[in-house]
């Protein structure tokens, strides 16, 4: 009897030894970044890691979200989703599986966002996220064109009759903890005398500013538009708070997409510039069956339409694994950049945010939203 | 025929192995190399991430100027993030003293009164302790947040002879300016460990024996007397230990003052975080601060509490 458990136990060990022997003397080998190329085939035309074979098998887009910033990722008591970022989504869906609809939405965290993209879990981030170096790099994110120019602003009750932030000398500012605002508050009022009081959250936030105790309130201009829009009416409305003119931050933000797949990242990028370069070109979604029918070889090419050459007529090809088309039904689910801007942030939209004289005009109208042709 | 466990059994090599005192020494050994294994493996896999990431792993970021202010103290934006570590540790330190020191006021107090020969005494006293005593601190945090909300603005501030001012951005009393997420968190702490105290006291005092409590009656010492010279005294070695670990738990919980903004060493962690100090690091260093706060006080009160214990025959 003894001997059989001496006999198990040395068995054991034996085992175990040997497997902690084989796990300290393998390589350590660190998990390659990016080319998530677990699943789906390798064919991709160019520096792929699959990322367009995966979704197409899927049939569904996973995109990496926002839910509760009105304008931008909102999500809506019957559940549903709309936003800017949303609309983005939309866009790539359309443009790779032929139906804006088929998305599968996932709402993130801050501290979610980036590593569920380097994971995997989410094949686009669309969350009002800033383009800094250090996410492109080693975040594991790669930033596409800027969808939105915003900066860090400053809010104040409109009876306070501040109009600049010079005006807050030994004011108290509130903000939420976590990222670059608390920062580019103190470069901003390095010579002004003021007292900064860091919340967790927009909710307590809020209260503060309710009760008195902030007397201004600084955050992403898109997320005080966003604040201001559904100021209690009980509290004044919206018309009881004012945001200051001034931006004193850069803060682009856009799409981003796992680092590695070079296909997957100029297909989304792509979708994001033929919205730009659809608002240049005059292309909506209500005019988009005339364009198509247009005699501009600009235009045609863009909507993938043959154009007559030297040669007979020809047809562009990108060659990122979308159809010459796809521009087409882009347009045609979430319209150009103009459409998406007034529907979900423009002057129109509860945020209320005029676009004309500031960064996220078109480069024609001076401001930065520039595509290259699409030829 | 069994053999007693031990002997060898054959003269042989093998016989060796199944010796229980040889199994004894290889499983320990075993057990060691595993956890070596585990830690360097740890070790190397966290190299190998922050290689990959920010390129920031060491402790050079405690050089680095902070980048933000911090309310209410003497702090710029440009020190280094050193110095903001130690802004924290102060402000711990400021709520968890006073905490403590309120917390023990308010436990003696409303421990004694449970046991109080009036009925509204008593009944009051078990209300506080049962209510306080059964929700989480946080939501206790977040309430005398919202309470001190209620105060007038400060514009609209509630004064008294320039001498005291009471508003809901700061409490002024003779020259002492208390701002209110101070208030708040202290306040907090102070109420939520006084109903714990108050238990503990409650039940030092039930534990002193019986007879003690009949012989103090017998020689005729008042209620209060009794109370001060038989019963406190005896109470007090018995419910030193449990009050020391409450007095523990009130400074670690002073890592909630973010819920009030209030710029305690734990918040002001996460605000470096959040401006990009490396994660890890400043992890470590609040545990390594909340280490030294909890042995310290530990200590401080161990050594007090082997001074006042009976020496037993």
């Amino acid at each position: 009897m003894i001997r059989r458990t001496q006999l198990r136990t040395l068995a054991f060990l034996t085992v175990f030894a040997s497997l902690l022997v084989t796990a300290a003397c393998s390589d350590d080998d660190d998990s390659s970044n990016g080319g998530g190329d677990d699943s789906g085939s390798e064919e991709s035309s160019s520096g792929g890691g699959g990322v367009l074979d995966e979704v197409v098998d899927r049939d569904t887009l996973n995109c990496g979200v926002n839910n509760s910033v009105p304008g931008f990722g909102f999500q809506t008591e019957e559940g549903t989703y709309e936003g800017f970022d949303i609309d983005y989504c939309k866009a790539v869906a359309a443009a790779v599986l032929g139906d804006a609809e088929k998305v599968e939405y996932l709402a993130l965290t801050p501290e979610q966002r980036l590593p569920a993209l380097e994971s995997g879990e989410i094949d686009m981030l669309s969350r009002n996220t800033t383009w800094v170096s250090s996410r492109d790099g080693a975040g594991g994110g790669a930033f596409v064109t800027t969808t939105f120019y915003d900066g860090q602003a400053m809010m104040v009750p409109t009876a306070s009759g501040v109009t600049s932030i010079d005006g807050l000398a030994d004011a108290t500012v509130c903000l939420t903890a976590g990222t670059t605002t608390e920062q580019n508050l103190a470069d901003r009022m390095a010579d002004i005398p003021h007292t900064p009081q860091t919340f967790e959250e927009n909710p307590q936030v809020q209260e503060a500013f309710l009760a008195g105790q902030c007397d201004a309130w600084t955050s992403d201009q898109s997320q005080l538009a966003g604040i201001r829009s559904s100021w209690p009416a009980d509290q004044g409305g919206p018309e009881a708070l004012t945001i200051l003119d001034e931006i004193f931050s850069k803060e682009p933000l856009g799409p981003a997409v796992r680092d590695g797949d070079s296909e997957w990242y100029d297909i989304v990028n792509w979708v994001v510039l033929a919205t730009i370069e659809a608002e240049e070109l005059g292309v909506t979604s209500e005019n988009i069956d005339e364009m198509l029918e247009s005699e501009d070889p600009e235009v045609r090419r863009f909507l993938g339409q043959p154009v007559e050459g030297e040669d007979g007529e020809a047809v562009v090809e990108h060659g990122f694994g979308v159809g010459p088309e796809f521009t087409v039904d882009v347009i045609r689910a979430v319209g150009n950049y103009g459409e998406i801007y007034d529907r979900n942030v423009g002057p129109g939209s509860p945020l209320g945010l005029d676009r004309t004289g500031t960064a996220n005009a078109l480069w024609t109208d001076g401001g930065l939203h520039y595509s290259p042709p699409f030829r | 025929m069994s053999t007693p466990a031990g002997e060898r059994t054959r003269g042989s090599l093998a016989a060796v192995f199944f010796d229980v005192r040889v199994l004894r020494v290889l499983g320990q050994v075993v057990a060691i190399l595993a956890l070596v294994t585990l830690a360097l493996y740890l070790q190397d896999n966290y190299q190998a991430n922050t290689r990959d990431r920010s390129g920031q792993s060491g402790w050079g970021f405690l050089d680095e100027p902070t980048g933000f202010n911090i309310a209410y103290a003497d702090f710029r934006s440009t020190q280094p993030v050193r110095d903001a570590i130690w802004v924290g540790v102060r402000n711990t330190a400021a709520s968890a003293a006073v905490g403590i020191a309120l917390a023990t006021a308010i436990g003696v107090t409303v421990g004694v009164l449970r046991l109080s020969h009036s009925w509204v005494a008593r009944k009051a006293a078990t209300l506080y302790v049962e209510v306080l005593r059964n929700v989480p601190v946080l939501l206790v945090i977040l309430f005398t947040g919202a309470w001190l909300q209620t105060l007038p603005r400060s514009t609209e501030a509630y004064e008294l002879g320039g001498l005291i001012e009471i508003s809901n951005r700061e409490l002024v009393f003779f020259g002492t300016t208390l701002n209110i997420p101070y208030v708040a968190l202290t306040a907090a702490l102070a109420l939520y460990h006084g109903s714990h105290i108050a238990e503990i006291v409650r039940g030092s005092i039930q534990a002193v024996p019986l007879g003690q409590t009949e012989a103090a009656t017998a020689l005729g010492l008042s209620d209060l007397q009794r109370l001060r010279f038989v019963l406190l005294p005896q109470a007090f070695r018995i419910g030193l230990p449990p009050t020391i670990n409450q007095f523990l738990s009130l400074t670690k919980n002073t890592s909630l003052g973010i819920a009030v903004a209030y710029s305690d060493v734990s918040s002001l962690g996460f605000r470096l975080i959040g401006a990009r100090s490396p994660a890890l690091q400043t992890i470590i260093v609040l545990m390594i601060v909340y280490l030294v706060f909890s042995l310290t006080i530990s200590l401080v009160f161990n050594l007090l509490n082997r001074r006042l214990q009976l020496v037993e025959r």
